[in-house]
């Protein structure tokens, strides 16, 4: 009885077709982030209009040749709002979130590092902000200490401080074990360093993953913020801003609602897609699908 | 691998070849597996890890999972039916009723939300006309039947409040409720303490005096083989390589993996210098050669080896002892 | 079980005050004096100074704390400065209205979310399961206010099946239901959002455990297999979702009240946000850290009811 011999033909190309299509959704995600922030960068040159150039005669006008997603209440175009809003968008969330990762990784790491009563006090402080949703969090900051981009960006960074620091401090953990039982209590600044080292590249995915669903947050909490009345002040554009202007509108003119809600749906959407699609291929579970 | 007569027959496993998907393509990880169980006949399947005889037991039960797993071919004969060709609800009727498996890792194997008791009755309630608190009773006798200390009051305790060693009791109570014609023991002993084995092992010898039930156990340990098998089945990157009676393997190991096995077995009496190691390691399952999949760390091998993979023949001097050798063991007879 | 109610109770306790504590400092540290909110700027400082006496402010902070713990202990959370009726009662006129909305959203996302993801987690990488993925990933990409204004324009303003301005008669079922419709859906399907994935995903991982395996292998019908040996284990992991879910509902429940002009204690924190009225923001607070520490035992009692491993620990 023999047997046929197995081809060798595993196929680079098959290997390719399966990485692809598992990465299809982290690859559509990215894609639609990265053109998201391209055009906020780009917004200045892409814009065909100021922003805050007001025309009473144009007032809540549907879409036209000059102006391709209408004006707003107060004539300004849409379209180029809608550039802007971005760039407020994007500065928002990626302000906060690289404190957050920056700050919650040294925290993590530091009472992963130093253990004993410091850890558990810091845990203790890392869960009293986890039990304050973000929303809550914003309001909270923003009306103690005024709507400016920087509270905004202090309240975003308040909640988002503690999943990363988690992140950080189990690997802390682990190694600390591992490598330093037998130097005993080695101190010293070189061992951190190492330490540090050693962490990074086992968290990188789960920074990753929770990096992309926290500007999602980000950007969510800034809008809600703005569409309450406590973001940044008017005439500012900000999606939230124009969706609250729209929502007073709304009888009159709905598109002024609707653009600004489908800017914000589709970075969201491509964000979670993104996080989504990174989860999947850094989990050795879902892996063999 | 001819039988006297089919009713003498427990089990009769007919070319089994099981596939799992890799990066897109199916790659036999059980190939052509054939061998027959009498009843009340202990078989063991031997081998180190990968070789397939997880996958053998699986395949037997109807549990190869679908995601990436196959059956490609073959026949599993029980009573005349072949198991492989039945609908997965015929297939519900057989599983726990006729054939029962036990698995390795008793820590996992029961569910942590369940009381015990139930999950000793629940083949009951499947399998048999038995009323919930008729089956309640028969799961009581059961677990007082493999040993379990105080089973009336611990009968509704959950498994995480009973020892590894206990929970394995639970699975064989489990395995046994409906009175299976064969079990399937996979490595049952291997996560146990050595004493705690022993027990189990003991344990089962005696059920399967009481109830002339054949079993497949599947293990690496062949000195657990010396001591509860009729005959053994060895496996080699999803073939079977030897197939003999017990003592005539230990006698006589014709294949040289057997042999080589055999050999690498520490002992008390020999110097720890002596330790013979097989050299080599065993293929990928993405990249099987063409022949004989041994021969790469053969010893033995010939040009003949490498070109074609030999049958499971009978020895010219004895017709129950199988190798799949092309040196050793000619082509003589028809492997089945 | 009584022990582990006990127990989680007790540990509920120094949590509670916790919080409290945080929320007492936090309204303290605020820029801004009541005083000046309540008379205006061009009071005098005698006026001032009164009203700073009145409302504690020129106590030394250990006795405002003492007095602070004692009223929440009690029961009194002060008066408005806004509207100068008490706090508790502002609360009171509208809490029904959020607890129906609270409730109604949880029934919807539990009872929609957790069958759909059983089924996802079943049909595999068949079409269901890609469309019921795709559309919770659509749902949760929705800020709440967001799904709500679409959701108005939508059935309210082009199909006028809902009134556009909710006015919900507490005697009149009908116009209440009507009034809770379109918000209770807005929640609800975010929260499906939520459920469905971690119900898919968490299912997923219990069919590849191995007492999965072992109760096949007795022969125990696939769908059985689900219901009663799976599903308990998948709920686990579902039940600490929905307990994170309940701050996330908050806030949106504050968005969905705004868009729907609904009353409930969304609105009363915004307004009190917006006037700078901090005796209803302490007040709110206080109810909120009570809500939290309840929903923190609801969620362990439900852990007990589910895994039996828990309540003997």
């Amino acid at each position: 009885m023999t047997v046929a011999p197995a081809t060798r033909e595993t196929g680079a190309l098959a290997r390719f077709g399966t990485a692809l299509r598992r990465h299809k959704m982290a690859s559509l995600g990215g894609g639609i982030v990265v053109l998201a922030a391209l055009s906020a960068i780009f917004a200045p040159w892409l814009s065909p209009h100021d922003p805050l150039e007001q025309d009473v005669l144009l007032r809540l006008a549907g879409p036209s040749a000059d102006f391709p997603l209408g004006n707003d209440s107060f004539g300004r175009d849409i379209l180029s709002r809608i550039l802007w809003g971005g760039r407020v968008s994007l500065y928002v969330s990626t302000a906060s979130v690289l404190i957050a990762i920056v700050l919650g990784g040294a925290i993590g790491i530091l009472a992963g590092y130093v253990g004993g009563l410091f850890d558990r006090i810091v845990m203790a402080a890392m869960d009293v902000l986890l039990s304050f949703p973000t929303l809550v969090m914003g309001l909270l900051v923003v009306a103690m200490l005024g709507p400016t981009v920087g509270n905004l960006i202090l309240a975003i960074t308040l909640t988002a401080v503690a999943p990363f620091a988690r992140i950080a401090r189990a690997p802390t953990l682990t190694i600390k074990e591992r490598d330093f039982i037998e130097a005993g209590r080695a101190l010293g600044f070189s061992n951190l360093r190492i330490m540090i080292v050693h962490i990074l590249p086992n968290v990188i995915d789960e920074i990753l993953v929770m990096a992309s669903l926290w500007l999602a947050t980000a950007i969510r909490t800034e809008a809600s913020l703005s569409f309450i009345g406590l973001g940044v002040r008017p005439p500012t554009a900000t999606w939230g801003g124009m969706i609250r202007e729209g929502f007073e509108n709304i009888l009159d003119q709905p598109l002024l609602a609707i653009f600004p809600s489908i800017a914000i749906l589709v970075v969201m959407f491509g964000l979670n897609m993104l996080g989504d699609g990174l989860r999947d291929t850094s989990d050795p579970r879902l892996r063999h699908e | 691998m001819s039988d006297a007569s089919g009713r003498e027959l427990a089990l009769d496993v007919r070319g089994l070849t099981t596939e799992f998907r890799i990066n897109g393509r199916w790659y036999p990880a059980v190939r052509d597996v054939s061998f027959a169980l009498k009843r009340n006949e202990t078989l063991a399947l031997v081998g180190e890890s990968g070789c397939g005889k997880s996958i053998t037991a699986l395949s037997i039960m109807g549990l190869v999972p679908k995601a990436n797993g196959r059956v490609a071919a073959g026949q599993v004969l029980l009573d005349g039916r072949n198991l492989l060709a039945l609908s997965e609800q015929q297939m519900e009727k057989i599983r726990g009723g006729a054939i029962a498996m036990i698995f390795q890792e008793p820590m996992t194997s029961l569910n942590p939300v369940l009381p015990i008791g139930f999950q000793v009755a629940e083949a009951l309630r499947y399998h048999t006309d038995l009323s919930e608190s008729e089956a309640k009773a028969r799961a009581l006798e059961l677990l007082q039947h493999v040993k379990i200390p105080s089973a009336a009051r611990r009968i509704t305790d959950y498994p995480h409040q009973f020892s590894g060693g206990m929970r394995q009791r639970v699975m064989i109570a489990i395995a046994l409720a409906c009175n299976p014609r064969v079990i399937l023991a996979d490595e049952p002993t291997t996560a146990l303490d050595v004493t705690i084995q022993a027990q189990v092992l003991a344990l089962l010898a005696e059920l399967k005096a009481e109830t002339g039930l054949a079993m497949i156990f599947i293990t690496h340990n062949l000195g657990v083989v010396a001591s509860i098998a009729d005959r053994v089945a060895v496996m080699y990157a999803g073939d079977i390589v030897e197939l003999a009676e017990v003592g005539e393997l230990f006698r006589r190991p014709t294949h040289p993996y057997t042999e080589a096995l055999l050999a690498s077995i520490p002992r008390v009496d020999r110097d720890a210098g002596d330790l013979k190691p097989i050299p080599g390691q065993v293929p990928p399952i993405t990249a099987m050669p063409a022949g004989c999949r041994y021969a790469d760390r053969c010893p033995l091998r010939e040009p003949r080896c490498t070109q074609e993979s030999p049958p499971l023949s009978p020895l010219a001097d004895s017709a129950e002892h199988f190798a799949r050798c092309w040196v050793r063991a000619g082509t003589g007879g028809s492997a089945a | 079980m009584l022990t582990y109610i006990v127990k989680r109770l007790l540990v509920g306790v120094p949590t509670l005050l916790a919080v409290l504590t945080v929320v007492f400092f936090f309204v303290r540290i605020a820029p801004g004096d009541p005083a000046f909110i309540i008379l205006g700027d061009q009071a005098s400082p005698q006026a001032l100074a009164a009203v700073r006496h009145d409302l504690g402010l020129d106590q030394p902070m250990l006795a405002q704390y003492a007095d602070f713990m004692a009223m929440v202990l009690r029961g009194d959370l002060g008066n408005s400065l806004v509207t100068h009726q008490s706090v508790w009662g502002e609360v009171a006129k509208v809490l029904p209205y959020t607890i129906e909305l609270t409730l109604t959203a949880l029934a919807i996302g539990t009872v929609l979310g957790l069958p759909l993801g059983v089924l996802a987690a079943r049909r595999r990488n068949e079409f269901i399961d890609y469309a019921a993925r795709f559309l919770s990933l659509l749902g949760l990409s929705f800020p709440a206010f967001v799904s709500a204004i679409l959701l108005l324009l939508a059935f309210a303003i082009e199909l006028r099946w809902f009134p556009v301005i909710s006015e919900a008669r507490a005697n009149d079922p009908m116009s209440r239901l009507s009034a809770l419709a379109l918000p209770a859906v807005n929640l609800g399907l975010i929260m499906v959002a939520y459920v469905m994935r971690v119900a898919r995903s968490s299912m997923l991982g219990v069919l590849g455990e191995d007492y999965i395996r072992t109760a096949r292998s007795k022969g125990v019908p696939a769908g059985i297999v689900v219901w009663r040996h799976a599903l308990r284990n998948a709920l686990i992991p579902v039940v600490t979702v929905v307990g994170l879910y309940l701050g996330v509902l908050i806030g949106n429940s504050v968005l969905t009240e705004i868009v729907f002009n609904r009353p409930g204690l969304g609105k009363l924190i915004v307004n009190a946000l917006n006037q700078r009225d901090y005796t209803m923001l302490e007040g709110l607070m206080v109810i909120y850290a009570f809500f939290i520490v309840i929903a923190n035992l609801l969620t362990d009692l439900t852990y007990g009811m589910v895994d039996p491993r828990v309540k003997h620990q």
